[in-house]
Formats: structure tokens, sequence, C-alpha cells
């Protein structure tokens, strides 16, 4: 049976799609899914370094392109989990070099040998978005509960529309104190505005900047509410749909929530 | 589509939260986004709503609300006005009867 081909997209930098990305693999191939992850940023590759992999680099996406490698050549084995591959991008090219129709040839092969390809999409719509959405089954759309990356995200939501993919939305760094007194959106407010069906909810967290300076995967950490939010999320991807949703502000206590209703209301008098 | 529930949102949530500014913006940034349009657009729409809903009723312009409300594939746009009384049926339809 052939893989899914899933690509994490945003439109805006800087929300995440990298760590969404590496840790939804990791979580996968930790459930015993043949997983690979590919980093679609020519130019400005990250994934490796996020996942502790930059060391050990020696083919990368655009030499399988250009067929100056084999796809397992280039594949990195993840050095603590099974089943977790890297295929990194090349430095010193740009976005360019790869054409949609090399990004089907390399996706056919990809579904043959792993589960799930996860491509991690460059930020923008341009020639970088147009490679990672061009074969891709699925998409995962990420954004954080503010005014710039939803606005992005729904024009990327958009284009996918476009392309008969239907995405799925992950709202990254929510901080749950904001939400609650009314300073940050909720996601039921993000989504009432995008319209699009929810996939998961992450908690800003520290252990995850964390994780990512010792390039440590975070959903191996079973007290990080992140990791453990991603570990959800890929259960969801993978034969659970329809896991329930926590809500980052249902972890707060009730007494703690009456308590900011209450001071509002003083306040407001 | 006109509603008649302002008073009462009003009364169960403060509008005045940045979130409820931020979704605000953001529900009209797409809009224009998708149909590349200028804001004052609606603004002149939300004027000739108000001005042919005033001909039938009296209503409370301070809590009047335009807002967007969007579905799969459509936006809806929706005018929001708590009505007053309606106006007579025999007074003059385009000058305010009791002015």
């Amino acid at each position: 049976m052939d893989g899914k081909i899933i690509v994490v997209t945003s439109g805006k930098g800087g929300v995440g799609k990298t760590t969404v990305t590496a840790s939804i693999g990791a979580a996968l191939a930790l459930q015993g899914k043949r997983v690979a992850v590919i980093d679609m940023d020519i130019g400005l590759r990250n994934l490796d370094v996020v996942m502790g992999l930059e060391n050990r680099i020696v083919f990368n996406v655009v030499d399988v392109i250009q067929g100056r490698c084999k796809l397992k050549q280039a594949m990195i084995k993840d050095r603590r989990i099974d089943n977790l591959f890297l295929l990194p991008a090349s430095q010193s090219d740009d976005k360019n070099v790869i054409k949609p129709e090399n990004m089907t040839w390399l996706c056919n092969k990809l579904r043959k040998e792993f589960d799930f390809t996860f491509l991690d999409c460059p930020a923008g719509i341009e020639q970088g978005f147009k490679n990672a959405i061009e074969a891709a089954d699925e998409a995962v759309v990420v954004c954080m509960p503010e005014v710039s990356s939803i606005r992005d995200a729904d024009r990327v939501i958009g284009l996918l529309y476009s392309r008969s993919i239907t995405p799925k939305l992950i709202v990254n760094r929510i901080i749950p104190k904001m939400v609650a007194r009314g300073d940050m959106l909720s996601h039921k407010d993000v989504v009432e505005v995008l319209s699009i069906d929810l996939l998961g909810l992450v908690e800003m967290d520290e252990a995850v900047v964390i994780s990512s300076n010792t390039g440590t995967p975070i959903v191996m950490q079973k007290e990080s509410k992140a990791g453990m939010a991603f570990n959800r999320i890929a259960m969801r991807l993978d034969g659970h749909p329809d896991l329930p949703i926590e809500d980052p502000l249902a972890q707060k206590s009730i007494w703690k929530k009456l308590g900011i209703k209450m001071g509002r209301k003083k306040g407001a008098a | 589509m006109i509603m008649f529930n302002t008073l009462l949102k009003k009364l169960m949530h403060r509008a005045d939260d940045s979130k409820d500014v931020a979704k605000k913006r953001l529900k009209f940034a797409l809009v224009y986004d998708k149909l590349e349009i200028k804001d004052d657009m609606l603004e002149d729409l939300q004027k000739d709503l108000i001005e042919v809903i005033s001909r039938y009723f009296e209503i409370d312009r301070s809590q009047l609300l335009l807002d967007i409300e969007r579905g799969e594939g459509s936006s809806a746009l929706i005018l929001n006005t708590p009505i007053l009384s309606a106006r007579h049926k025999n007074a003059p339809q385009r000058v305010p009867a009791n002015r």
C-alpha cells in the first residue's frame, strides 16, 4: 500500500512549521510507522538542526532530484528513533532548481518506502511552496493565534483548496493565560475566522526551545505539554481522527478561571 | 440578514478585549483580501443599508454592528441592529416622521 504525503505549511515564517514537522514525524515513528521528513526550504535548511542531524549530511534533496545520488544514500537515519529518516535541503541552491514535476517523481518513490512523508514547506507562496504542495495528498496548516499569521494561513488555505486539498489546522504557541484574560485569540476564534477543521492545539512551551537547543525530539519528553500535544496530533493522523482535542484553557482549574472572570467584571464596573 | 440579539450579546460579553479587536480586524481583512475591495466600499454599503432600514424602522444607530460570517465557500455580511420601533405606515417613507 502506498504511504501518505503530507505537506506542513503556513504562509508566514516563524510560526513553528519545522518544529511541527520534526515532532509529528518523530511521534509517528515512535508509534511504529516508517516516516520520512523532507526539508523543502532549499537555501535555508533548518529541519536538520532541529532534529540534531546537521553533522550527518552527505547528500540532499537536490542531489536526489538531479540524479547525483540514490534516494537511499541521501536519507539520514535518526539517531534515537528507528524508522525515522530525514532528507535534508540543499544549502547552496535556490528554490527554482526544483520543478513541480520533480516532486511528483520524488514523492512517488517516497510513497513506496514510507507510511508517512512530511514535507516541511518554506515560508511564502512562491516556487518553494508550489513545489512542496505539488504532490501532497494532505496538508497541515500551522498558525499562531495572532492576526498576521492567521491572515497568511487563510491565503495558503485558499491556495490549497484550489489544488483540491482540504487542509487541517494546528494552532501553535497558545498562551492560555492571555486567552483567559481576552488578550489572545482562542482556538475557537481562529477556527471561526478560518472555517477549517482542527487537527490539534499546541501550547507555548519552553521545553520546545530547550529541545531545539539540543536537537532532541520534544515528543519523547513526557512532561512537556507541547510534546504530548504533538503525540496526540500524530495519533489523529494515524487512524484515530476522533481523538478528542484538549483545550489548553481547560487545563487550568475552574476556580482560577472564575477568579479571572470576576476580576474582569470588577475592573469593568 | 438582520439579527436582534445585539443587546443580549453586549450584556453577556465585554466587546473591548484586544482579542475581539483582532478578530474583527481579521474578518474584514480577509474579506478585503479576497474581494480586493477597499474598506470604504463596505462603509458606503453600511450607510446605504442604514438609510433603507431607517425608512421602515426606528433603529439605534449607536448599537449598529456590521459583521462577517464565513461558511464553506461563501461569506455572509451581517448587519446587526436593535430595532426601537416600526415606523407608522402612513408616515412619509423617505423623511423621518417624528423629528
